[in-house]
């Protein structure tokens, strides 16, 4: 069992910068996950954490050892890798069994836990075939069986459900869930995939560029985001941004005006989500001509267009309109969230908690 | 399974399967004529009255009582000791292919993995050695070996021909093992194992396709290789190539040509052999990398 401190860790090749003064105490038995668009250094961080990849700033500590000069072997971490890496020429019993014989554990016990391990992920039936007879769900669970043998002190995995269609997807990420819940290890999982993020972790890292942007809980992701980068990239539909001013505790811009945000005068952007707001009849805070309708089958989205940007709003299933009518969307203040128009940092306003 | 419109015969299958037909004809008949002729004494297989000889025998009949007669055979392999050249290329060819290999898989593997700029340029250096005549290796290395005393011995020639063979073997190799996805060897060091383990374990059991491939091509290369070990081995140290060369060499004596081409055929049936029992291999080689897998 494990805790991982990254004590500022950095990576740059050159003058370019992977990842920048990532520090973050992961404690024992934790999930967390790595969440941010493709090229923002999450999976650096991961690879930094295995040793496939040198910090060249900060410390690594695993298990109150600093790491950064062991060679991946010497860490005891366990890596599912995005392609699966699985040795072709080998069948499943023996790619499960391969880190019991490279390390050289009793051989006397190396049936017993390949068994265990392939009865975790349900594999029991497949152990003779080679990997090119497998379908795409399967190499995946023999990975995750490979990682699982030889009870390390951390898991590792890299985006080990996006080579997966949508369906096995969903499945594949309840395992996941119910077997870290299981084996209680340290996990720390790469992903772009919000809902993976927002379903598997106890703690989300959101990243970008290189730059940690949030840490904290799925909740504390989404009903706090920390800027504007954050809101526009966890939910779906993203939160909406609309870009305007503040003046007497009022916030606007073309065709909105939200009363009751005790927030000092400026340029700023005030964020919500689609799901906060709602259709009405007349009175809402925002009146504009409908740009497009979008029926979910639970819900109808409806969406206008304010400075450029597009506000989307939750409405009835029933609702019906036609593009070009007038809407009247009602905003609650307490459900706004508020960003500074230059840095993109929240703004903390009196009726939020 | 074959339907019915498959098996009929179209005119279009006919050309085809004629014009593949003439084909072979053509290509093997070179191959067909000296293993044929071998058989028969020279006054038949070079005849100046007629050529039709070389395929009856005439002579030969005269001769010896039999239209195929086994006189160039016993003559290569036991009065000239064609049998000494044979274990000299056999010892070359060895020793070329192993050391190329093993130096090949190494460098190619390094070379695939490593991140620096260098590689790029050992490996351009590499095209431009294997692009040079083969002579100019051997010309410059005359002078120091007879005055190190090392020339004419099997050891020096095995040194030039790996030299020679190294450039391509460490390309091939090279882009063998880039095929290869790094992942492998990483999750092989992640699993527990050292570089070298993770190389030795996981990444050479899935390139042996592309070890035989490389493998026979350095084999072709040093059993067809003329220039450097004719140049460059003492007569009693002679590969099947110059002594074969020296057969010819020696018209003057009747019946002598013949042990060449007895000779050749003797040195053709191995690769016949070799291509037969390696072709999937080599197939699966020559094609990696051309189908995703």
């Amino acid at each position: 069992m494990a805790e991982i401190q990254l004590r500022n860790i950095g990576k740059r090749w050159g003058g370019f910068v992977g990842v920048e003064n990532f520090d973050l105490t992961i404690a024992d038995k934790e999930f967390l996950v790595l969440l941010g668009p493709s090229g923002c250094g999450k999976t650096t961080t991961m690879r930094m954490i295995a040793g496939l990849e040198d910090a060249t700033e900060g410390e690594i500590v695993i298990d109150g050892k600093v790491v950064n000069d062991l060679d991946p072997k010497e860490r005891d971490v366990a890596m599912v890798f995005q392609s699966y890496a699985l040795y072709p020429n080998k069948t499943v019993y023996e790619n499960i069994r391969f880190p019991l014989k490279v390390r050289r554990i009793d051989p006397s016990t190396h049936d017993e836990r390949v068994r265990r391990a392939s009865a975790m992920v349900e594999l029991d039936d497949f152990l003779h075939r080679r990997p090119a007879e497998l379908s795409g769900g399967q190499r995946q669970r023999v990975a995750l069986a490979r990682a699982i043998v030889r009870e390390p002190n951390v898991f590792l995995m890299d985006e080990p459900l996006s080579n997966l269609d949508a369906k096995l997807r969903v499945s594949t990420r309840a395992q996941i869930k119910n077997l870290s819940h299981e084996l209680a290890v340290t996990t720390i999982y790469v992903t772009h995939d919000q809902v993976e993020a927002m379903t598997l972790a106890d703690r989300v890292v959101i990243m970008k560029q290189g730059v940690v942007q949030q840490v904290g809980t799925p909740f504390e992701i989404y009903d706090r985001p920390a800027n504007t980068f954050v809101a526009g990239f966890i939910g779906n539909p993203a939160m909406n941004l609309i870009e305007g001013d503040i003046s007497k505790s009022a916030f606007r811009a073309e065709n909105v005006e939200i009363l009751g945000l005790s927030v000092p005068d400026k340029k700023c952007v005030l964020g919500f989500r689609a799901e906060d707001a709602s259709v009405v009849a007349s009175g809402g805070q925002i009146n504009a001509p409908i740009y497009t309708m979008e029926l979910l089958g639970d819900s109808t989205m409806v969406s206008v267009r304010i400075g450029g940007a597009l506000v989307s709003v939750k409405a009835d299933k029933g609702y019906r309109a036609e593009i070009g009518d007038v809407v009247s969307i009602s905003v609650p203040t307490e459900q706004c969230h508020l960003f500074d128009a230059d840095t993109g940092e929240r703004i903390d306003s009196r009726g939020q908690n | 399974m074959a339907t019915a419109s498959e098996n009929r015969m179209t005119p279009g299958k006919i050309i085809a399967f004629s014009l593949v037909g003439l084909w072979l004809v053509i290509a093997a008949f070179p191959f067909l004529w000296t293993f044929w002729g071998s058989f028969k004494v020279q006054a038949d297989f070079f005849s100046k009255a007629d050529w039709t000889n070389a395929i009856w025998g005439t002579n030969t009949i005269a001769e010896t009582g039999s239209a195929y007669t086994g006189q160039g055979y016993f003559g290569a392999w036991i009065t000239e000791e064609f049998w000494q050249n044979v274990i000299n290329s056999g010892i070359v060819v060895f020793f070329t292919v192993v050391i190329s290999l093993t130096f090949g898989t190494l460098g190619g593997y390094a070379l695939a993995r490593s991140g620096f700029r260098y590689a790029f340029w050992l490996l351009m250096a590499a095209l431009v050695f294997r692009a040079m005549p083969h002579i100019t290796l051997v010309s410059g290395y005359l002078l120091p070996f007879f005055e190190w005393n090392i020339w004419g011995h099997l050891p020096t020639t095995i040194i030039v021909l790996v030299a020679i063979n190294q450039p391509f073997t460490l390309w091939m190799l090279h882009s063998f093992f880039l095929n290869i996805p790094k992942d492998m060897d990483e999750s092989a060091m992640v699993d527990g194992c050292t570089r070298f383990q993770a190389f030795w374990h996981v990444i050479v059991p899935v390139m042996w396709p592309g070890v035989i491939t490389t493998g026979l091509f350095s084999f072709l290369l040093a059993y067809n290789d003329f220039t450097v070990t004719a140049m460059l081995l003492s007569a009693e140290n002679e590969t099947i190539i110059p002594a074969i060369n020296s057969f010819l060499g020696t018209t003057q004596v009747e019946g002598k040509v013949m042990y060449a081409v007895a000779a050749v055929v003797s040195a053709t049936a191995p690769l016949f052999v070799l291509i037969l029992f390696f072709q999937r291999q080599i197939v699966s080689g020559l094609t990696a990398g051309a189908v995703k897998g």
